[in-house]
């Protein structure tokens, strides 16, 4: 019974910075000001795969040559390859998806609309009977 | 709708914006990987102690750098293409809606039926009741329903106007004399806020559009209303 009021305030509390760390993400992180990173499609896990095919690159490199500063050019190469790979692969499976869903859509809308009329897609052909 | 400090583009309301972004998008990511390449060469260039005085060409890189820009070029414009002349399809439109504009209010027509006209003014901000939005409400707003593409004839009476709504990834010059036509679909109800985007006077920024969408069977309600009042 001691602990009631605490226990609300608490609970408030948590609630509170619930909705700040919810209302942080919505606003996105934009890369240089420009890119918003958290609501562009794709660009996070392009951005990642880049990050760690940089760091691997340069890592290889290094591990095998020792040059310090090539290794470096090695990685950035590694960054702008990995990044452009993922983001252009990442964006045609979307792309594909997306016609997919319209291709759905445009199924559903005709089902709705054309159900029990002669133009119903579903309607399979009847078998001729015998002559 | 727009916010303050707003960067980027509105939330797509239509499949036309939709395809706007992801264009934006694919071609924002190709920009900044150009410029991030760009800031690291000058940053190595600027910082190596390496120097030649006797290199006077390389057919190696001159090579590279002529047909790299030029598949990345290809690359940015194939897209855009693809969405200029999606932008210009004409798909069977369900409702025809005719725009004027005038110095300094937008007048709309919907003539499909019966002869629906009214002008559309904004609301001074002193008349404004709470929760309205300054410089962007205006008196009787264009009501489309959802779901219908929509074509839009749009001229103007004086001047130069320009019927622009960003989330729906409008923007058509109302030229006196010719008539302009876009065509668009709304994919949820809601309202939708755009301004006049050519210069046309001293209240240019004082002509808002305001487009309502709303679904099919209430579009009736409404128009049947608004024909009534008239």
């Amino acid at each position: 019974m001691g602990n009631g009021p605490i226990r609300k305030r608490n609970h408030a509390a948590v609630q509170w910075q619930g909705k700040k760390r919810s209302a942080r993400k919505r606003r996105g992180f934009k890369l240089l000001g420009i890119l918003d990173v958290q609501n562009t499609p794709c660009a996070r896990e392009a951005l990642l795969h880049g990050a760690g095919g940089s760091a691997v690159a340069g890592l290889l490199h290094f591990l095998v040559t020792s040059r310090v500063k090539r290794s470096f050019d090695v990685g950035f190469a590694g960054f702008m390859l990995t990044t452009l790979g993922s983001w252009f692969y990442c964006r045609l499976k979307n792309a594909k998806l997306r016609v997919q869903q319209r291709m759905v859509q445009e199924g559903i809308k005709n089902k709705i609309l054309y159900e029990g009329t002669p133009l119903d897609p579903t309607n399979k052909p009847r078998p001729s009977g015998p002559s | 709708m727009a916010y303050p400090l707003q960067l980027g583009l509105q939330d797509a309301t239509s499949p036309l914006m939709e395809e706007l972004i992801q264009f934006h998008d694919h071609t924002l990511m190709i920009a900044l990987l150009l410029s991030t390449m760009v800031f690291y060469t000058i940053l190595t260039t600027v910082t190596t102690k390496l120097t030649n005085k006797n290199m006077l060409d390389s057919q190696g890189i001159e090579t590279i750098w002529t047909i790299a820009p030029a598949l990345i070029l290809i690359l940015i414009a194939m897209p855009s293409l693809r969405v200029l002349y999606m932008m210009d399809e004409v798909n069977n439109p369900h409702l025809t809606v005719k725009t004027i504009g005038h110095q300094w209010y937008w007048s709309y027509e919907y003539t499909d039926y019966k002869n629906l006209e009214f002008d559309s003014y904004m609301i001074p901000t002193q008349d404004l009741i709470p929760g309205q939005f300054r410089l962007l409400e205006t008196d009787h707003r264009m009501v489309v329903p959802t779901d219908s593409p929509v074509r839009m004839l749009i001229t103007a009476d004086d001047v130069i106007h320009s019927w622009a709504v960003p989330t729906l990834g409008e923007k058509m010059d109302a030229i006196p004399g010719r008539l302009n036509q876009t065509t668009f679909v709304v994919s949820h109800p809601g309202v939708f806020y755009g301004q006049c985007s050519e210069i046309c006077g001293a209240n240019h920024s004082f002509m808002p559009i305001s487009v309502e969408a709303i679904p099919l069977i209430h579009f009736e309600d409404w128009s049947t209303s608004m024909l009534a009042k008239i």
